[in-house]
């Protein structure tokens, strides 16, 4: 870990710290306070988007260490994503159970589901395994929309999550339980890239043959990346049905799945804040352009027919994300990498 | 002295004046000036869907320009849209919906039933209410917040079905139906209705085929469909996807022999521009307004704005179904405003969507449209705003009109146990 200069490490504990320094400390609580604060300031419509934001960070953390971490392409996530969603809309509409077990129901039987469609990467790699995922998007999809336990095409209605007797109706209550749920995550995802789990990964990533010369067990841990990455997922898609309140399955769609790809290289592949820049990125970046440009670009240029600015978003959207990868192809974490690095040099830096 | 009992004179008549300011105001026109009443209206201008999305985005939008440039807003207030495009996008539409109500909108409208059912919930949950131009049961089955502007996927398919067994079917015996259906709740909202009422119409369904909206070959299906010797083919599904499916029958050698018939999301003059006149001739559908060109008193003003602001949707039907959607919106504005007043309107919070929902919708009352589609009424339990449809067919090149407004009936689906399981 790159620290600032002069702070030594003199114990295991100081070794291991994520947060080191008193700066380190005071940014850390001012964004905390910053984030749980929110509701004050923001409408629902923003804590809507927060709310998005937390749920898409969720599923691009699990992503992340499976693909940025463990080498291991996938292309199917929002597959992943819907398994999740249905398991935690059976689960509490018609089972009747508890919101926690569903959440905690839909990451293991997306991890399930998971591990049966990384089975193939034991094999195959690369663009290969990219394909097997792709068809377990299609697969999964095609099951819910025939199987009568998930409601087919007409859907499936989810009710509020609830623990004890808190129910989450308010956008603002939503947004603590999805927030809470996300931290709790990235958490997990920076201390696992620094376990012997997470080294295994990035070993597997590096150099699959090389890695099992050194006694890592391929199958066991490329399965165990499938299990984390969807079980993730799954926790996302219990959370996004949920606040939806209403599943059907084009709302997982494959343009979904490959934005997700999308985010963690924008954001930084490997690394354990690029998921959170990927993800805030791109949803604030769809916002922006869509709830923000084109009203204003109507509003402003009146004697142009109306909808005449709907095709600058797909153009913008998708020349901003061309741009950002000739410009900084090792992603938004890298440029923070780069500006700690300037800020603590500054103003002497070189 | 007479100064002093003039001065006295001038004081009472003023105070008299002042007094009855507040009267007088109340008589007369109400203070509309800068107020305006909000609604929010998304379309899938972008996506997949954006063929349609795009003409249909347009409709709304030219309406409510006509509204408020020609006919000075509703009863004088200005009505202000939030206009976004979903891009067929779930997601996005979820922060849209959240957007319309944190905006203070009265109501929101889709053009698709899919990103209606992608947004319902959070709309049913906060009591906003929405319409969506074209609808499946699930959305208003049971009824709640959510409205159908028209007859939804399955009463196209029961008036088609009627139709052709009193019109079409000549043989003895059941009518042999296979069934093209899009993957979602277009060609869904069919399945349900001819799982429900096949049987009682006397139609034999013998094969249900699915296709995607991105689908680019259905000759296999409908390879396996013509194995079944099918008398009539029913497709339900968007303008695209059912273009291919004609033309593939046509390929095949199954079309002219068989009939075809299509649900009203893919019967649009897109069908015929992109499968061709010659070969979409005879392919009848249905479809819940009127044709371009009809008598009727709104072609005038609408046929205006299309050839001013957007030519290249001449002639394309879904323009007509969101230019009707707006002015259903307006009217439910304007009816909305004479029962509450704008005061009870005028935050567009939870109880401004109530008191529009309670005294604008649900006092509707044959309300024509300018006679663009059929009449629209709210009856209760039933939250289709019309139940017309009219049975149409390509000759020449053209959607001509076979029959006059023909009444859906209600169905309960909700009663049948199969319904979402």
């Amino acid at each position: 870990m790159s620290l600032p200069c002069g702070t030594r490490n003199y114990n295991y504990a100081e070794d291991m710290g994520i947060v080191r320094t008193k700066t380190h400390w005071v940014l850390l609580i001012a964004f905390l306070v910053i984030l749980f604060t929110a509701p004050l300031y923001f409408g629902n419509y923003w804590l809507g988007v927060f709310n998005l934001i937390g749920i898409t960070l969720i599923a691009a953390i699990g992503l992340n260490i499976l693909v940025g971490y463990c080498g291991q392409l996938s292309i199917g996530h929002a597959g992943f994503i819907a398994v999740g969603a249905y398991t935690a809309a059976i689960l509490t509409n018609r089972l009747e159970m508890p919101f926690l077990v569903g959440l905690i129901g839909a990451g293991v039987v997306s991890g399930l589901i998971g591990i049966i469609f990384g089975l193939p990467s034991v094999r195959v790699k690369g663009f290969y395994l990219a394909i097997t995922t792709i068809a377990a998007q299609f697969i999964i999809i095609w099951v819910i929309n025939h199987w009568s336990l998930t409601g087919g095409f007409v859907g499936i209605k989810v009710p509020y999550a609830s623990i004890g007797g808190l129910v989450f109706r308010s956008e603002s209550s939503q947004f603590y339980l999805i927030i809470i749920i996300a931290a709790l995550c990235v958490f997990f995802a920076k201390n696992l890239a620094r376990t012997k789990v997470g080294r295994a990964f990035i070993a597997i990533r590096d150099n699959d043959l090389a890695a099992e010369v050194m006694g890592v067990n391929l199958l066991y841990y490329k399965l165990l990346a499938f299990f984390i990455g969807c079980f993730f997922a799954g926790i996302a898609g219990a959370l996004l049905a949920h606040w939806i309140g209403f599943l059907n399955a084009e709302q997982f769609s494959f343009t979904e799945s490959i934005l997700y790809v999308g985010m963690i290289i924008i954001g930084g592949l490997g690394t354990s804040i690029g998921p959170i820049f990927g993800v805030i990125f791109i949803r604030i970046l769809q916002q922006l352009l869509t709830m923000e440009l084109v009203p204003f670009l109507e509003s402003t240029f009146t004697n142009f027919p109306a909808g005449f600015a709907t095709g600058v978003t797909p153009m913008l959207f998708g020349l901003v994300i061309v741009l950002f990868l000739i410009l900084e192809p090792r992603g938004l974490a890298h440029r923070w990498a780069l500006f700690k690095s300037a800020y603590r040099l500054w103003p002497f830096s070189y | 002295m007479n100064n002093k009992r003039l001065v006295i004179a001038i004081i009472i008549c003023l105070a008299l004046m002042v007094a009855a300011l507040p009267l007088l105001s109340a008589c007369g026109e109400p203070d509309t000036e800068g107020k305006t009443l909000k609604i929010g209206i998304t379309t899938p201008t972008t996506g997949p869907a954006a063929e349609k999305g795009a003409p249909m985005g347009h409709g709304n939008l030219d309406c409510i320009k006509y509204v408020n440039e020609e006919l000075g807003g509703v009863n004088g207030y200005q009505v202000e849209v939030v206009w976004l495009d979903n891009g067929y996008d779930a997601a996005k539409v979820a922060t849209i919906v959240k957007r319309f109500m944190n905006e203070g909108c009265l109501l929101y409208s889709t053009s698709s039933s899919a990103m209606m059912a992608a947004s319902m919930e959070i709309a049913n949950r906060a009591g906003f209410p929405g319409i969506a131009a074209f609808s499946s049961p699930i959305l208003y089955r049971p009824p709640q917040h959510i409205y159908g502007q028209m007859p939804d996927y399955g009463d196209d398919f029961l008036v088609f079905a009627e139709y052709y067994m009193d019109n079409i079917w000549k043989g003895t015996g059941k009518p042999k139906m296979a069934m093209h259906l899009l993957a979602n709740t277009t060609g869904y909202g069919a399945r349900d209705a001819a799982t429900a009422f096949a049987e009682e119409l006397g139609i034999e369904i013998i094969a249900t085929e699915e296709h995607s909206k991105t689908t680019t070959s259905e000759m296999e299906s409908l390879t396996r469909v013509k194995a079944l010797n099918p008398d009539v083919l029913y497709i339900s599904s968007t303008p695209a996807p059912t273009a291919l499916i004609v033309k593939n029958a046509y390929e095949l050698g199954m079309f002219p022999g068989i009939t075809i018939g299509s649900g009203h999301a893919g019967f649009t003059k897109a069908l015929i521009d992109i499968a061709g006149a010659d070969i979409t001739e005879g392919v009848y559908g249905v479809f819940p307004t009127v044709n371009w060109g009809d008598d009727v008193d709104g072609m005038a003003k609408m046929t205006e704005y299309i050839n001013e602001y957007h030519p290249n949707d001449a002639g394309n039907m879904d323009y007509i179904t969101t230019w009707a959607q707006s002015l259903i919106m307006v009217e439910i504005l304007r009816v909305a405003l004479d029962n509450a007043g704008y005061d009870a309107l005028a935050a567009g919070d939870a109880a401004s969507w109530k008191a529009l929902e309670e005294q604008g919708i649900q006092k509707l009352k044959n309300y024509d449209v300018d006679g663009l589609h059929g009449p629209v009424s709210y009856t209760p339990g039933d939250n289709r705003l019309s139940k017309s449809v009219r049975v149409f067919q390509v000759q020449g090149g053209e959607i001509t009109p076979l029959t006059d407004w023909i009444d859906a009936p209600m169905v309960a689906y909700e009663d049948f146990e199969w319904f979402g399981n």
